[in-house]
């Protein structure tokens, strides 16, 4: 459904990032009018964000225009499945290491998560590969290189 | 009266093997001590250093140092409050640092809910101008702050750290105004010696032996130590000595998680007594220049709640707490 | 001559067999660890520091310049490889080098990088050890208003990273630049951008950013792209060694970033990432081959790797002649010294100069050492991206959350790993270039603090900023940097006219 203003269709990715950008610049003003301590002498901490805000602004009104321009480029084809893989692969890891499953779990299953991104269907395959390079990882970077890695119920029999 | 006395024996027995037990698990413990930074930092190495003489001096069986670094240490000071709570085989180090950082970072934990266990390492501070100084004394610079506080560039650490602190006492100690120190915080000792080296600032502030070197060599001039008394080796008189009164230490200690028992208190105190006593440890001391600030227990305790209410006022009055 | 003679006593304790060991040993450890993403040479240093305990001074500090280097050419190999730059100053080399391994020309590109760090060591080494007196006094001289004179020149100089439009280009770099605000103003202890977390106080860690944006992002969109044939691997293409024309294209990017890493690695505030932004500039300005820069161009990666190891060199200057840890590597050797009771600074040189010469002539052999060991491991290194792609892509996956986790086992932090991953994927399926977000980040606090810095000297003054000779030049380079493509575009376009 193609966005319309006037009669022009509009490219909705520079408009998204234009509102994107505009949101930010806001975000930081608002952060920085929040700054309270200033500096005695010289330049204090809020002239960096005022004019980072600025440039921001300026960088939105860009994409603004750049939307109106021209009609959208034809973009490439995408899947969006494959990346929630990874990025839930990412986020199981965050989860296992919270829960206290440790660093070998966690990578077993990241491990797992992105290969099925790639299109493999032998999960069990991967998970096993997974605990492997996990285990080899843990041991020779703990053991060998006293590096401290997130210890869970495996980590505590080797 | 015999079967009294049977199990009273028993018991006996049992509290002996009981006691046994104990001490043997409380001698030879499994410790745990988190380094609230990054590798390689004061508070890692110290860490790791401790970890050597414990298990040298037989104090602990074996010792496991992890990091988490973050936020002047703060981060891993709400780890051991939150998550470590009651767990008698972990330690934290920590110092005066963490003190400032708590305030400025507006942690919602702080040093009241640990469990102090003891102070092991201090430093005092040097205030030193570059070799071509007008400035030949504390004096002279206390002169130059009082007659204009904004033209007497301060070179030190980080922002509200303890060199930025000696520089607030310093200028309040000499009645100059604390909140009009033109104080330059630079990450890392290198960068600040840098600018003193270069001439491009008035003074500069941090632990003695970052500018050892140079002052040895003649590049810098040593105006004074914030110390109490005269350092040994250090050729050069103290604050109080030109009547300016001050003394102030980068400390350096180590901590516990809240809710330990007074027995598991005292065992971990017994533990680190042991280790501030062995040859390891005192090894460890001269190999690294640290200098020995032993304090356990309750002095320890009430030495941490003074230096608490210092900062706080410190801060406050320099304006980086509100 | 002096200097020379005392660098051939160096080298007589050097060579002794046993220390070659140790030397060997430090390149092989520093390697190993220094692959891990987000692990760079000085924790791994200083994760390798109790491994060292047991030497005597010599060895130990010969130990210690291996597994600097081997820490250093560990974090390359894995940027050119597997797009995981394993440290900040690795960055750029990412850029061209990831682009060679992917149309299956990895062997050169890790063959330029490492004789390209032998070259820029060696030549850094002999520079430390001639001029080290004489341009030591020069680079405490540098003072915060010169320092940032030296960032508007390199910010200048990012726009090389744009690809072809500034509106993009510009947007990547604020974003790096709203980054860098996160966490604690330096000059005022004020938090900035934290919201409250507090593992946000210390800012965003370059390496997650670089990680999530190169590792992660594109493991995201090669997966995105995959069901419909996206791009390929090829391990290997045409020779695995060098041609002579990879050579021809090599030499003068080595010697131009060997010019560029040595003098700003030297000075205090100077750094590792500085010299390689200028460099990977300045070659794709002098290219004899544009059009292959942001495809995988030899220059990309000799020049700036280049730079990286002389700033290595450069940094032991202040180190070793006024006691100046300029870096965190340098802190920690600076530890290693301390262990022995040795104190770095101006009479080290006087005081133990079978040390500081062992330790000089030590860098020489580690970095030998670095080329045996690992040039005929190119071979099997490029035989790494034969491996099937969904266990390649895990692997590296795998790879860059254990470097991120070793580094700070945090939520936080990997929740920040999973964030920049999907705006890397963001910005690659909608054409913003990667580099710059990073630039910005780097850059923009470092800039920000020594403009302050030198403002509060001045008490406000802003003609500080034009009044040193230093900066006043460094500002005049930025300024005709920035005017000279319009200008010659110009003449150009006049000359065109004039046919």
């Amino acid at each position: 459904m193609p966005l319309r203003l006037g009669g022009r269709s509009l490219d909705p990715v520079p408009l998204t990032v234009g509102v994107v950008l505009s949101c930010l610049a806001l975000l930081v003003v608002w952060d920085t009018t929040g700054l309270t301590l200033s500096s005695v002498y010289g330049m204090g901490p809020k002239a960096t964000p005022y004019l980072i805000a600025t440039g921001l602004a300026a960088l939105a009104i860009g994409h603004f225009i750049a939307s109106l321009s021209a009609a959208s480029a034809p973009r490439e084809a995408a899947d969006h499945g494959p990346v929630a893989w990874i990025g839930g692969g990412l986020a199981a890891v965050v989860a296992i290491l919270w829960v206290g499953g440790g660093f070998i779990v966690a990578m077993m299953v990241l491990f797992a998560a992105t290969a099925r991104a790639f299109g493999r269907r032998a999960i069990l395959q991967d998970l096993g590969i997974g605990l492997v390079l996990g285990l080899a990882m843990y041991l020779l970077f703990t053991k060998l290189l006293a590096l401290s890695l997130p210890q869970g119920p495996i980590e505590h029999i080797l | 009266m015999r079967i009294l006395g049977r199990g009273l024996r028993l018991a006996a027995l049992a509290a002996i093997a009981a006691a046994g037990l104990m001490t043997s698990a409380f001698a030879q413990p499994e410790l745990k001590i988190m380094a609230p930074a990054a590798p390689g930092g004061g508070w890692d190495q110290t860490a790791r250093s401790m970890q050597q003489a414990l298990v040298a001096s037989g104090a602990a069986k074996s010792v496991q140092v992890t990091n988490v670094p973050g936020a002047g240490g703060t981060v891993g000071l709400a780890q051991l409050v939150n998550a470590s709570k009651g767990d008698p085989n972990q330690l934290m180090v920590n110092g005066f640092v963490m003190v400032g950082a708590i305030l400025t970072n507006k942690s919602p934990v702080t040093l009241d809910q640990v469990t102090p266990i003891a102070r092991l390492t201090g430093e005092y501070l040097a205030i030193v101008v570059p070799a071509d100084s007008p400035h030949k004394s504390a004096k002279d610079l206390a002169a130059a702050l009082k007659a204009d506080p904004a033209k007497v560039t301060w070179a030190g650490g980080s922002a509200g750290g303890v060199d930025h602190i000696a520089a607030a006492l310093f200028a309040k100690a000499v009645g100059a105004d604390p909140t009009k120190i033109n104080y330059i915080p630079f990450s890392g000792g290198g960068e600040a010696l840098a600018a003193l080296l270069g001439g491009r600032v008035t003074a500069g502030v941090s632990g003695y032996g970052e500018f050892e070197g140079q002052i040895k060599a003649g590049k810098l001039r040593l105006l004074a130590v914030t110390a109490p008394n005269r350092l040994p080796n250090v050729d050069a008189p103290t604050l109080k000595e030109q009547g300016i009164d001050l003394d102030i230490a980068n400390w350096r200690s180590v901590v516990a998680p809240p809710g330990l028992t007074a027995e598991q208190r005292r065992a971990l105190i017994d533990t680190i007594d042991k280790m501030a006593k062995s040859p390891a440890w005192q090894e460890i001391l001269k190999q690294k220049g640290w200098d020995d600030a032993y304090l356990s227990g309750d002095p320890f305790a009430a030495f941490l709640k003074e230096e608490q209410a210092r900062v706080a006022d410190v801060l406050k009055s320099v304006g980086l707490v509100k | 001559m002096d200097a020379l003679a005392s660098l051939g006593q160096g080298f007589l304790v050097a060579l002794e067999p046993t220390k070659l060991l140790y030397a060997l040993i430090g390149v092989f450890l520093g390697t190993a660890v220094g692959v891990l993403p987000g692990i760079g040479p000085a924790m791994t240093v200083a994760l390798l520091l109790p491994v060292t305990f047991k030497l005597d001074p010599t060895g130990s500090l010969i130990m210690f310049a291996g597994i600097y280097y081997g820490g250093m050419y560990g974090g390359s190999t894995t940027a050119i490889l597997i797009n995981t730059p394993g440290e900040s100053a690795s960055m750029i080399t990412a850029l061209e080098g990831n682009r060679m391994a992917r149309a299956g020309r990895g062997g050169p590109a890790l063959a330029t990088a490492a004789i390209g760090s032998f070259v820029a060591g060696c030549i850094a080494t002999i520079a430390l050890a001639l001029f080290s007196p004489s341009l030591v006094e020069l680079a405490v001289k540098f003072g915060p208003e010169d320092y940032f004179a030296l960032m508007v020149l390199a910010f200048v100089t990012v726009s090389a990273t744009f690809g072809d439009s500034p509106l993009r280009g510009l947007t990547s770099l604020f974003l790096g630049l709203v980054l860098g605000l996160i966490g604690i103003d330096t000059l005022t202890g004020q938090a900035r951008l934290s919201f409250g977390v507090p593992e946000l106080l210390d800012g965003v860690e370059v390496t997650t950013l670089a990680v999530g944006l190169f590792a992660v992002g594109e493991a995201m969109f090669v997966a995105s792209r995959h069901r419909f044939g996206g791009d390929d691997i090829i391990p290997v293409r045409g020779s695995i060694w060098m041609t002579r024309e990879d050579w021809r294209r090599s030499w003068k990017p080595w010697l131009r970033g060997t010019a560029l890493g040595f003098p700003i690695g030297a000075l205090p505030a100077g750094g590792a990432e500085i010299p390689t932004f200028l460099s990977y500039t300045i070659e794709k300005r002098l290219t004899k081959h544009p059009e292959e820069f942001g495809k995988g161009a030899i220059e990309g990666v000799a020049g700036p790797e280049a730079a990286n190891n002389a700033s290595a060199a450069g940094t032991l200057m202040p180190l070793l002649t006024l006691g100046l840890p300029t870096s965190a590597t340098a802190a920690i050797l600076l530890a290693g010294f301390q262990q022995y009771g040795l104190n770095p600074g101006p009479l080290l040189f006087a005081e133990r100069p079978d040390l500081v010469w062992g330790l000089i002539a030590s860098l020489f052999v580690a970095n030998v050492m670095l080329v045996v060991l690992n040039l005929p491991l190119v071979g099997l290194w490029v035989r790494l991206l034969a491996i099937p792609q969904p266990w390649l892509y895990a692997g590296i996956l795998v790879f860059a959350a254990m470097g991120t986790i070793a580094a700070n086992p945090s939520p936080v932090e990997l929740v920040m790993l999973l964030a920049f991953g999907a705006l890397g994927f963001l910005m690659r399926r909608y054409d913003y270039p990667i580099a710059p977000v990073i630039v910005g980040l780097i850059l923009g606090p470092l800039a920000e603090a020594q403009l302050r810095r030198a403002l509060s000297i001045s008490l406000g003054d802003p003609l500080i900023l034009i009044q040193s000779p230093i900066a006043a030049g460094l500002l005049l380079l930025a300024l005709i940097a920035l005017i000279a493509p319009f200008a010659l575009r110009g003449l150009s376009r006049f000359r065109g006219s004039e046919d």
